[in-house]
C-alpha cells in the first residue's frame, strides 16, 4: 500500500506542473531550434549575427556579473557587520533585509525613478551644490539599471552570507587570532574559505536574478538599455518575432540552468 | 631563578553582557607553574582566561606577562597559547596545516616549519594522521591536534579551557597524564581551567578556587584538599557534611547537634569517610544505603539534618530503617573560617 | 570583532541604500505639483486618493488578490501531499520529482507566460484568467513544497507512529498529529506564496490584456504614460501593504525562520 501511496500523493502536483508548465515551455524552446519542422540552429545563429542582439546579450552578462561582484563585496561587509552585532540587533537587521524582498519590484524600482530623475534627489543635490550646470541624465542608462539591480538583489547575498558566517564553528576565528593572525589574514585564510559555499549560493541567486530581471531593466533602462528579457518582450509585442523570442528563451534557460547546476555542484560537494 | 610574577593579574575587573563577571581579581603565576582555575560554571574562570588571552575586554586592572603590560593588546600580539574547549580546529585545513598555521604567520621558513610540525605531531603521537582533515578525527585526536597547534609556536604561557571535558572517562585519564608529562618536559607555564576537582588535584602545582568572580581560596592541592577554608571549597573537595559552629553546637540544615569538645572555628566539615559509624554519642535513622563496590554509602538522618557517611564493604552493614550510632570526631574534621 | 564605528557606518549606509528609496517614494507621493519631484512641495494627499479612484486599479487589485489567494491555496493543496510523500515515503524517482517540482523557479517567468499563451491559451481557447491562474499556481508549487518540506524535516517521524499505535488510522494520524505541527510552516508558505504571486510580473506579462491584468502590470502600463505623483502614491501603497502583511505574519509566527 505504501509503495503506491507515495507516488500517488505526488501525482497531482507533478501532473499539474507537467501540463501547465513543462510541456508548454518545452514546446516553446523547441520552436527556437525548428525551422519548417526540421531541427535547425539557424534561428540561434541568426540571433548572434545581429549586432544589436549580441550587444544585448553581452550587456546582460556583463551587468549581471558586475552586479554580482558588487553585491559580493558590499554583501560581505554587511554580513560581517551583522554577525558582529548583538543577537537582538541581528534579528532586527535581518528582518529589515527581508522586508524589501517582500515588496513588489515595481515599487522598489520606481523609487529610483524618483531619485535619479531630472527633478529627483540626486540632481537636486548635484545642481543645488553647483556640481553641474544642468541636471544629469541618469535614467535610462546602464548605471541606473545597475543600481536598481543591486538594490533588488543585495539582500539575497547578505542573507546567504550571514547564514554561512553563522555556521563557522564558534571558536575558530579567536583561535586564529590567538595563533597570531591579524584581521586581514584571519579573513582571507580562515573566514573566506569557510564561507565559500554561502558566497556561491548568494552569487548564483544574484547572478540569475540579474540575468532574468524584467521589471528593473524595463523601468530604468527602457528601450535604450535593453537586457535579454526586455528584448524578448519587445520582440514579441512589437515585431511578433516568435523565433527570436524562442532563441532568447533558450539562452536564458541555458544560462539559468548552468548557474543553478554549478551551484549544486559546489555547494553539494562540500555539504556535510 | 624563575620569575614569581611571570604572569600577574592585578585588580582585574571584567564585565560580560551587562553584569560584572570578575571583580577586582589579583593573582600571580610563577614561571613554569601549572595553575588550575577550579570552580563551578559561571564562576568566572573561563572569562578570566579569555581576558588573559585578549579575547575579552578588560574593564579595570591590568594583565602583565614577564613585565609586559598586555591589558589592551590585541590577542595576536601576546604570544599566549590557548587550547579551546571545542578545540576550534580549522575545518578546511589538514592536521599538518592546522599545526603549521601559527608558524607560517611568524614567518618561519618552510624547512624549519616542516621539522617543527613533525616534532610536535610526534610528541602527541599523531604523526601518522598529518594529512587528515579534522572531521575525520576522533575527539581525543582532535584534542591532541589542538594541543600540538598551540605548543609548536612555543608560547610564553599556555591556557587550556576545560580541554578534557568532551572526552570519555578513560580517555580523559590518559590525556591527563599526557598533559602533565608534556608540561614537565617543555617547562611551559600553564593555566588550566576546569570544574573537575580530581583533574585539578592531579595536575596542578597550585589550585585557585573561584566563586562568583572572586578567588575563594588558593594553595597547593594538599592545602585545598585537606584544609578548605570555607564550606564552598569544602563541599567542592568532597566534604559533604558542613556545619556552622555556634555555642558548642553544630548547626546544620535540619537542626543542631552537640559539637565535639575543643572546636573553636566558625565551622566544621567532615568527609563521608570521616564519619564514624557503629558507635558514638549521636543516633540517627538510616535513610539509605548504596553499595559502591569497595565501600557502602549511607544517608543518615541526624538531629542536624541528613549526614552522608561511608564505610568499607567489609564492615558490618546497617539496614535501611535501622537506628545507628555515629560520631563526628574532631580529629577528622576540617576547620572552616566561613560557612554559608 | 569589527570596530564599532565601522560596523555602524557599513550598516547605516547599506540600510539607507536599501530602505531609503521607500521613504523617497512615500514623500514623492505627497507632492502637490503635477509632475514627479523631490523633495515634495505643497504636501497633499490628492494623488493617494486618485489611486483609489482609478477603475482599472481596483479591478487589477482584485484580480491580483484572487490569484494570490487562489493560486497559493491550490499550490498548497497540490504541494503539501507531495512534500509529505517526498519526506515520509521517499518514492522511487524522488530526485526527479523534486527537480520537477522546483523547476518553475529556475525557468524565467517571462518564458512560462509566453509558452502558456501560445500552447495553452490559443489552441485550447483557455480564458486568460484561467491561464494566469495556472501560471501562478505552477510558480508557487516550488515555494509550497520547499517550505513545507523544511517543516516536515524538523518534525520527527515517530510521533505519527505513536499515534498509529494508539489506534489512529494513517490518515487520522496525519490530520491529528502531523498537520497541526506543520501548521505554522503551511502558514509561512501561504504568506510567502501570497506575496510572491502578488508581486509577480514576468509570468503575467503575456497573459494580461486590457480588462484582465494584475496590479503590478497595470502599474507598469500606467507608468508608461503618466508622469504625475500618482504612480509614486501607488508604489508607496503597495510597499506599505506588502510590509504590513509580512510584519503581521512575523508577529504571528516568527516568519523569518522559514525564508
Amino acid at each position: 500500500m505504501n509503495k503506491l501511496l507515495g507516488p500517488a500523493l505526488t501525482l497531482p502536483a507533478v501532473t499539474f506542473i507537467a501540463v501547465g508548465f513543462v510541456l508548454p515551455v518545452l514546446i516553446l524552446l523547441s520552436e527556437a531550434v525548428t525551422v519548417n519542422g526540421a531541427f535547425s540552429l539557424s534561428p540561434l545563429i541568426g540571433f548572434f549575427r545581429d549586432p544589436g542582439s549580441v550587444e544585448v546579450f553581452w550587456r546582460t552578462i556583463r551587468l549581471s556579473g558586475l552586479v554580482t561582484l558588487t553585491s559580493a563585496v558590499v554583501g560581505y561587509a554587511t554580513a560581517l557587520a551583522i554577525v558582529d552585532s548583538s543577537p537582538s540587533a541581528r534579528g532586527r537587521l535581518i528582518g529589515t533585509l527581508i522586508l524589501p524582498l517582500m515588496v513588489s519590484p515595481v515599487a522598489r524600482t520606481y523609487a529610483w525613478v524618483v531619485v535619479l530623475g531630472r527633478t529627483g534627489l540626486v540632481n537636486l543635490v548635484v545642481v543645488g551644490l553647483g556640481l553641474s550646470p544642468e541636471p544629469l541624465r541618469l535614467l535610462f542608462t546602464e548605471t541606473a539599471v545597475f543600481i536598481g539591480l543591486v538594490q533588488l538583489l543585495l539582500p539575497l547575498m547578505v542573507l546567504s552570507l550571514v547564514s554561512a558566517l553563522e555556521n563557522i564553528p564558534a571558536d575558530v576565528v579567536p583561535a586564529a587570532r590567538v595563533l597570531g593572525a591579524g584581521w586581514f589574514t584571519t579573513f582571507f585564510k580562515v573566514t573566506l574559505p569557510l564561507t565559500r559555499e554561502g558566497l556561491v549560493i548568494g552569487g548564483t541567486l544574484v547572478f540569475t536574478g540579474a540575468l532574468t530581471a524584467y521589471i528593473t531593466p524595463a523601468i530604468l533602462g527602457g528601450s535604450k538599455v535593453l537586457m535579454l528579457e526586455t528584448l524578448l518582450y519587445q520582440r514579441i509585442r512589437v515585431t511578433n518575432d516568435i523565433a527570436a523570442a524562442g532563441v532568447i528563451a533558450i539562452i536564458l534557460v541555458v544560462l539559468s540552468i548552468t548557474a543553478n547546476v554549478l551551484l549544486k555542484r559546489v555547494a553539494g560537494g562540500r555539504s556535510q | 631563578m624563575s620569575d614569581p610574577r611571570y604572569l600577574a593579574l592585578d585588580n582585574l575587573t571584567l564585565a560580560y553582557g551587562g553584569s560584572v563577571a570578575v571583580q577586582d581579581l589579583s593573582l600571580t603565576v610563577k614561571q613554569g607553574e601549572l595553575i588550575a582555575l577550579l570552580g563551578p560554571s559561571g564562576c568566572g574562570k573561563t572569562t578570566t582566561m579569555r581576558a588573559i588571552a585578549g579575547l575579552m575586554p578588560v574593564a579595570g586592572g591590568t594583565v602583565t606577562l614577564a613585565g609586559r603590560d598586555l591589558t589592551h593588546l590585541a590577542p595576536n600580539k601576546r604570544g599566549i597559547g590557548l587550547v579551546f574547549q571545542s578545540y576550534a580546529l580549522f575545518p578546511h585545513l589538514s592536521v599538518e596545516d592546522n599545526v603549521a598555521f601559527g608558524l607560517k604567520l611568524k614567518g618561519v621558513p618552510a624547512a624549519e616549519r616542516a621539522a617543527r610540525v613533525k616534532n610536535a605531531l610526534a610528541r602527541v603521537d599523531l604523526a601518522h594522521l598529518a594529512d587528515r582533515l579534522p572531521k575525520a578525527l576522533s575527539g581525543g585526536q582532535q584534542q591532541r591536534v589542538a594541543l600540538a597547534r598551540s605548543i609548536v609556536v612555543e608560547p610564553g604561557l599556555l591556557l587550556l579551557d576545560e580541554p578534557l571535558s568532551n572526552l570519555d572517562a578513560r580517555l580523559r585519564l590518559e590525556m591527563r597524564s599526557e598533559l602533565a608529562r608534556l608540561q614537565r618536559e617543555l617547562g611551559i607555564t600553564m593555566i588550566y581551567v576546569t570544574h573537575d576537582q580530581a583533574e585539578a588535584l592531579a595536575l596542578a602545582d597550585r589550585i585557585v578556587v573561584m566563586r562568583a568572580g572572586k578567588i575563594e581560596q588558593q594553595g597547593t592541592p594538599e592545602e585545598i584538599y585537606e584544609r578548605p577554608v570555607s564550606s564552598f571549597v569544602a563541599r567542592f573537595m568532597g566534604f559533604e557534611n558542613c556545619f556552622a559552629l555556634e555555642e558548642h553546637k553544630l548547626v546544620g540544615a535540619g537542626g543542631v547537634l552537640p559539637a565535639p569538645a575543643g572546636a573553636s572555628s566558625a565551622g566544621l566539615a567532615w568527609r563521608p569517610r570521616g564519619v564514624q559509624l557503629g558507635s558514638g554519642p549521636h543516633q540517627g535513622e538510616v535513610l539509605g544505603a548504596s553499595y559502591q563496590g569497595q565501600s557502602v554509602e549511607y544517608l543518615i538522618q541526624s538531629a542536624a539534618g541528613p549526614i552522608k557517611a561511608e564505610a568499607d564493604s567489609s564492615a558490618p552493614r546497617h539496614a535501611v530503617g535501622a537506628t545507628v550510632a555515629f560520631d563526628l570526631p574532631l580529629s577528622s574534621a576540617a576547620p572552616l573560617t566561613s560557612v554559608d | 570583532m569589527m570596530p564599532r564605528w565601522l560596523r555602524w557606518a557599513i550598516l547605516a549606509l547599506v540600510m539607507i541604500f536599501l530602505i531609503g528609496p521607500f521613504f523617497v517614494i512615500a514623500a514623492a507621493a505627497l507632492h502637490g505639483g503635477e509632475t514627479l519631484a523631490f523633495p515634495p512641495k505643497d504636501l497633499t494627499l490628492k494623488w493617494v486618493w486618485k489611486v483609489f479612484e482609478v477603475e482599472s486599479f481596483r479591478a487589477s487589485f482584485g484580480l491580483s488578490i484572487l490569484l494570490a489567494i487562489g493560486g497559493t491555496a491550490l499550490a498548497l493543496v497540490l504541494g503539501v501531499p507531495a512534500a509529505y510523500a517526498l519526506d515520509r515515503f521517499r518514492p522511487k524517482g524522488s530526485e526527479a520529482i523534486r527537480l520537477m517540482v522546483t523547476a518553475p523557479i529556475i525557468v524565467p517567468g517571462i518564458i512560462v507566460g509566453l509558452a502558456l499563451l501560445r500552447y495553452l491559451v490559443i489552441p485550447v481557447d483557455l480564458p486568460m484568467i484561467a491561464a494566469l491562474f495556472v501560471a501562478h499556481t505552477a510558480l508557487l508549487i516550488p515555494y509550497a513544497v520547499r517550505v513545507v518540506s523544511a517543516s516536515l524535516a524538523n518534525l520527527r517521524v515517530d510521533i505519527e507512529e505513536a499515534a498509529v499505535l494508539l489506534g489512529c488510522s494513517r490518515i487520522g494520524a496525519f490530520v491529528r498529529v502531523t498537520l497541526p505541527n506543520i501548521k505554522s510552516g503551511i502558514f509561512a508558505a501561504f504568506i510567502l506564496g501570497f506575496v510572491t504571486s502578488f508581486n509577480q510580473v514576468p509570468i503575467s506579462l503575456f497573459l494580461a490584456g486590457p480588462g484582465v491584468s494584475t496590479l503590478p502590470i497595470d502599474m507598469l502600463w500606467f507608468m508608461e504614460f503618466t508622469y504625475d505623483p500618482s504612480v509614486a502614491a501607488l508604489s508607496a501603497l503597495l510597499a506599505l501593504m506588502s510590509m504590513a502583511v509580512v510584519l503581521v505574519a512575523e508577529r504571528l509566527l516568527g516568519f523569518s525562520r522559514y525564508v
